[in-house]
């Protein structure tokens, strides 16, 4: 099973091809068709590359931290089903944080900066 | 300002409700998420179900409601369906107090829905607000009340002074940096520990920070091997893993799926005869887990839900006896038509018990307060409300009264205690933060996780017994000296790193599985949540109660007390 990721690190337009563990490896309950594309990402950064970031809570599609852009358009990856050769690219780029990562606060005007808190040491 | 007067770890409707109590109260607040404020967390993922009196809601104006419903019957019901383990202080003061903060939630703007069928109470009592909503007003709230926050910041330890808490050291996940906020009263609203758990209903965060940081900072934990299991979820495939779609379809709506083993036979009724599938959901959860102990499960280690004695069309008037689905199948974010199809076209589907919501948690009293001067907890973070067993819609009262008193109450002892005393534990502190991240060759956090969750997962099941608990605990202390000192990092990137983030919730994982099997190995007759396949009759119905005693977690039992409705009257 094959999953296609546009990263966008240090600005590189490129997309990167992974190859997922076989499910059983993966101790996946099934194949790669019944998983979602969360559950990919997860498997990839605890398997293949420690270093991947994304965002993933309630895993039936509601709270939305972990929308992406899968193959063209913008949903929540925990509800999304894999398939071979899936593309998945950050939301918006112009709110890109890292790799999936999106800013999606939603209390960012009440936010205290951690660098302006007058007790960061 | 010399700091805030009040800290809030975690931004569901508990902690946003004492934010802003707190705030109200003039006091100066900060919350502090691990994840995004109205985003993360379980309200979000909660049915909706506010439990409230007959009588309160005829008071609020609400039609058809019960006025001969009364507070006193709402009590009566959460105390027997705990089977008499829940502390009845507790319990009263939310039974007595939702009325009010429902008031406060319709003067917020949300509009509850009278709730006509509330299984387990005695009355059809209670409210609907879908979990989306509640989130979506409680952080508007406290967004217009002044509340300021802090996000991707995972609270590890609290600091002290040598007069108690005096604020929360942790990381921020955007900038990796370690760091000491300092704050007069510090409010736990972190939920409950069911990510510990391989099968659950609950988003991923819930490992149980708040219960640790409350541990180590001198608090008890009460009941901790309570969780309530959520029967029939789906366990294959992958993507529907703890989703509670077939109990939905079935039992939840009335609808009369059959639980079947391997061997084609309805199990429940050995349990419960009179009413088979809509037994308590304890029972069903109880049930379903003996049948796979027995070896007669199915095949990815749950049960059998079959609609197949019913007519074939039964499930197309689900959309109109359910709100939770639309016509074309979505739920929630997924579409179900195929699983649809599948029960249609006569298959059954695999279902297991979910670990669902902690009914054991952090021992505090009717205004939050715990045995830690200036530590408040709230909501599914603070244990004892429901005993053994919850009833719908009851944590969603709970949450609302909890999270209003322990704020005020967090914002009084601000008030008092007045500027912070110097910290003694930033230090040593900081430096346990960043071992994971600095050391270079060690356990990886995420192999350590999975071991952790196989562990409650056998061991903490719906059904117990001392020899897997034993064993569980011996290597959960095993763990704890072997594993955690080399927890390593894989990628030693401060920003966004997910391997720290993941060694830090190991080290809370660790306390609350200890605490957890603490009280499942010294409970040894089965009540509600927590049956024992070796379990003896109970000779006297004691709480179970884990506090660090020289670095060591240490349990003990302490009878319950019936201060307004005695066991006898059963």
């Amino acid at each position: 099973m094959e999953i296609r990721l546009r990263l966008g690190r240090s600005g590189d337009p490129g997309i990167t091809s992974y190859q997922l563990p076989a499910p059983a490896e993966a101790g996946l309950s099934g194949d790669w068709q019944g998983a979602s594309v969360s559950t990919a990402l997860q498997v990839l950064q605890r398997d293949v590359d420690p270093s991947l970031a994304y965002a993933l809570s309630c895993r039936r599609g509601l709270c939305n931290v972990c929308a992406m852009r899968i193959d063209g358009d913008v949903r929540t990856a925990c509800t999304t089903p894999m398939r071979d050769g899936i593309l998945v690219e950050p939301a918006r780029d112009s709110i890109q944080i890292r790799d999936m990562l999106v800013e999606l606060s939603l209390v960012r005007k009440a936010r205290v900066p951690s660098k302006e808190h007058p007790h960061a040491r | 300002m010399a700091g805030w007067d009040v800290i809030v770890i975690g931004s569901g409707a508990a902690g946003l409700a004492a934010a802003r109590h707190a705030r109200i109260q003039g006091a100066e607040v900060l919350v502090v998420n691990k994840g995004l404020v109205g985003r993360t967390g379980a309200t979000i993922t909660s049915g909706g179900g506010i439990s409230v009196s007959g009588e309160a809601l005829a008071r609020l104006g609400f039609a058809g409601a019960d006025p001969g419903d009364r507070v006193q019957d709402f009590f009566e019901d959460i105390v027997r369906s705990g089977y008499f383990l829940c502390d009845q202080t507790l319990v009263a003061a939310i039974a007595e107090g939702v009325e009010e903060d429902l008031a406060d939630l319709i003067s917020l703007g949300v509009k509850p829905k009278v709730s006509r069928r509330a299984p387990g109470h005695s009355s059809g009592r209670g409210v609907l607000v879908p979990g989306p909503e509640l989130q979506k007003g409680m952080t508007a709230a406290a967004l217009a009340s002044g509340v300021k926050f802090r996000e991707d910041f995972v609270s590890a330890e609290l600091l002290q002074s040598d007069a108690g808490v005096s604020g929360i050291i942790g990381l921020d996940r955007r900038t990796g940096d370690v760091e000491a906020i300092e704050a007069s009263a510090v409010v736990i609203a972190t939920g409950g520990t069911t990510s510990n758990w391989a099968l659950r209903t609950a988003p991923e965060e819930l490992v149980g920070e708040g219960h640790a940081m409350a541990l180590h900072g001198g608090a008890e934990l009460i009941d901790m091997e309570m969780l309530q299991f959520l029967p029939c979820c789906a366990i294959a495939p992958e993507m529907w893993r703890g989703i509670q779609i077939p109990w939905i379809l079935g039992p939840q709506s009335g609808v009369r799926a059959w639980l079947l083993n391997r061997y084609g036979e309805r199990f429940l009724g050995r349990w419960d005869a009179q009413n088979m599938e809509l037994a308590t959901r304890d029972v069903v959860a109880a049930a379903s887990a003996a049948e796979v102990l027995a070896g007669r499960g199915s095949p990815n280690g749950g049960v059998y839900l079959s609609w197949a004695h019913l007519p074939r069309d039964i499930l197309d008037q689900m959309p109109g006896w359910s709100k939770s689905f639309s016509d074309d199948w979505r739920y929630q974010g997924f579409d179900v038509a195929p699983l649809i199809d599948r029960i249609r076209a006569g298959h059954a589907i695999e279902v297991a018990p979910a670990a669902h919501f902690s009914l054991g948690g952090i021992r505090a009293d009717a205004d939050g307060a715990t045995a830690a001067a200036g530590l408040f907890a709230c909501g599914e973070a603070a244990g004892g409300v429901h005993g053994g067993n919850r009833l719908s819609g009851n944590a969603g009262a709970q949450i609302l009264v909890q999270g209003r008193r322990a704020g005020r109450a967090a914002a009084r002892h601000a008030r008092r205690v007045g500027s912070i005393r110097p910290e003694v534990n930033w230090r040593g502190a900081r430096e346990r933060i960043e071992a994971p991240l600095l050391r270079n060759d060690g356990v990886a956090p995420a192999e350590l996780q999975r071991r952790l969750a196989a562990i409650s997962e056998a061991a903490l099941a719906p059904i117990r017994d001392a020899q897997r608990l034993t064993d569980a605990l011996d290597e959960i202390r095993a763990i704890r000296e072997d594993a955690l000192p080399r927890l390593a990092a894989r990628s030693h990137d401060r920003s966004h790193n997910r391997d720290w983030a993941d060694a830090l919730a190991c080290n809370a994982s660790v306390s609350v599985v200890e605490a957890a099997l603490l009280g499942a190995l010294a409970r040894e007759s089965s009540l509600g949540a927590h049956q024992r396949s070796d379990g003896v009759a109970a000779s006297t119905l004691d709480h179970g109660l884990c506090r660090l005693v020289e670095g060591q977690t240490r349990h003990r039992s302490e009878p319950v007390q019936f201060p307004f409705l005695s066991q006898e009257t059963r």
